[in-house]
């Protein structure tokens, strides 16, 4: 049986490598993300109602329609935690053996080898892709609306709008550099579906994307991908962000060494899960809209 | 010896109660549990009926914004449509239309009421949301987002709904 939706906002964390990674962001959006954990505290944050009556009503709520399956807030949840212990997963044969000892960067990187830049590249588009699966589930827009979630893109704020920062920032800029959008583009374009079918990332969350067989789906990816690319870059210009000040505010919240750049993305995979957590926050906030709406 | 013996049981006894301490550190009781129960068993009933009205019927009935607010949906569930209600770039205000036969008990709040918005039974709810229900089904909530938008406000915006319209969905 999957996890109670409060359980998994009750064991959100206050600290760790995936806060901090996330804080060091702050300087993109201000503000915008204060890292709410806690079941109970996101429905007073969110509703701003504190009657304790209240509140047991609209979580209630939130919890049934949690559990109706029919609604696809589990599926939303299980995209962003799979496509994070997915993309972890590269490091996991890197670890093995290494419990107990040094988990920071520098622990790291005897065993961690640099990602090829397609697996990033590929890491990246599906993660985007999972974005807009999960954000159909959630808000109920038809699986395959492209046009619909690159509009709604426009009004992202907070928890949802740092996972975006995040995906721009640690999936893209970091591993791949300023033209991290086009490189992302250009892998996919230069793909066959056997390329896709066999990529681990892939594969964990391909029942869920849109387009039937892999061919299908890998239309659908890079569709996805085009359609955003747009919002990406505008994000990165109009935010003046590059490698470099992301790096050096990531350095000022996380130890990592900044001459061992090639390293990073994947540690960043490895240690880090910010769409399971930030994807758990969006969650919560809009069971409980909705919840408080209905009762 | 008996001793002996008694020292070397002790360990894995130990180990079994550590473990069934720590289980129950983990399995805190929540206030939520009963929901949870309810949700999942067997005998669970969906959250959504299985014939509510879908979100997408509903949102011809949400009020035209103007006069410098702007109107974004924001959810269309089986069942229920929401939008934000925004000032400039200021969200102000949630629109919902839900239908109550998923949830009866949030139709049944509306027997106590003593307002009627065109006619409509109407109650508040905590401080920031104000509701109605048309037709004893489907219920109508403008919730502040702002401490700008007033009760008031609420209920001004709830008459702004295309009531008669929903009051005629089948």
């Amino acid at each position: 049986m999957s996890k109670s939706i409060f359980k998994i906002v009750d064991e959100l964390p206050t600290g760790g490598l995936t806060v901090m990674a996330l804080k060091s962001l702050d300087f993109v959006i201000p503000g915008q993300w204060t890292n709410p954990v806690g079941f109970e505290n996101t429905i007073k944050l969110v509703t701003g109602e504190s009657d304790e009556a209240l509140i047991q009503q609209i979580g209630d709520r939130a919890v049934h329609l949690y559990n109706d399956k029919t609604q696809g807030y589990q599926r939303a949840m299980w995209l962003y935690e799979t496509v994070d212990s997915a993309s972890s997963a590269l490091g996991a044969a890197a670890l093995a053996g290494k419990i107990g000892q040094d988990v920071s960067f520098l622990g790291f990187l005897s065993n961690l080898t640099p990602k090829p830049e397609k697996s990033q590249s590929i890491d990246l588009c599906i993660k985007l892709v999972v974005e807009l699966v999960a954000f159909c589930q959630i808000n109920g827009i038809p699986g395959d609306s492209i046009g619909d979630f690159v509009a709604s893109l426009g009004d992202y704020s907070g928890e949802s709008l740092m996972r975006m920062a995040a995906l721009v920032c640690f999936d893209g800029l970091i591993p791949l550099g300023p033209d991290f959008a086009l490189k992302g583009l250009n892998t996919l374009k230069g793909m066959n579906p056997s390329d896709l079918g066999g990529n681990p990332v892939f594969k964990s969350v391909s029942e869920l994307i849109p387009g039937g067989n892999d061919g299908g789906k890998l239309n659908f990816i890079t569709q996805s991908f085009e359609s955003t690319t747009g919002w990406m870059n505008n994000f990165v210009s109009s935010h003046g962000l590059t490698p470099e000040n992301v790096v050096n505010n990531l350095a000022s919240f996380v130890e990592i060494s900044k001459d061992k750049l090639e390293y990073l993305g994947a540690f960043l995979d490895v240690s880090t899960n910010y769409y399971y957590h930030t994807g758990a926050q969006t969650l919560a906030r809009r069971l409980t809209e909705r919840a408080f709406a209905e009762i | 010896m008996n001793t002996h013996r008694w020292r070397r049981a002790i360990a894995p006894l130990l180990l079994i109660l550590f473990v069934i301490i720590g289980g129950c550190a983990a399995n805190q009781p929540s206030r939520f549990d009963q929901a949870q129960q309810e949700s999942t068993g067997s005998k669970a009933t969906p959250a959504v009926a299985k014939d509510a009205t879908q979100g997408a019927s509903f949102n011809k009935f949400f009020p035209q914004p103007g006069n410098g607010f702007t109107r974004v949906y924001t959810q269309e569930k089986k069942g229920f449509a929401e939008a934000k209600l925004n000032k400039g770039d200021k969200t102000v205000a949630l629109l919902s239309i839900n239908d109550t036969s998923s949830n009866p008990e949030a139709a049944a709040k509306f027997k106590q009421s003593t307002k009627k918005i065109s006619g409509y039974p109407t109650v508040n709810q905590g401080s920031t949301a104000t509701a109605l229900l048309v037709a004893d089904r489907y219920q109508v909530k403008v919730q502040s987002k702002d401490t700008s938008f007033t009760e008031t406000d609420r209920e001004t915006w709830l008459g702004k709904f295309n009531l008669s319209g929903l009051s005629q969905v089948k």
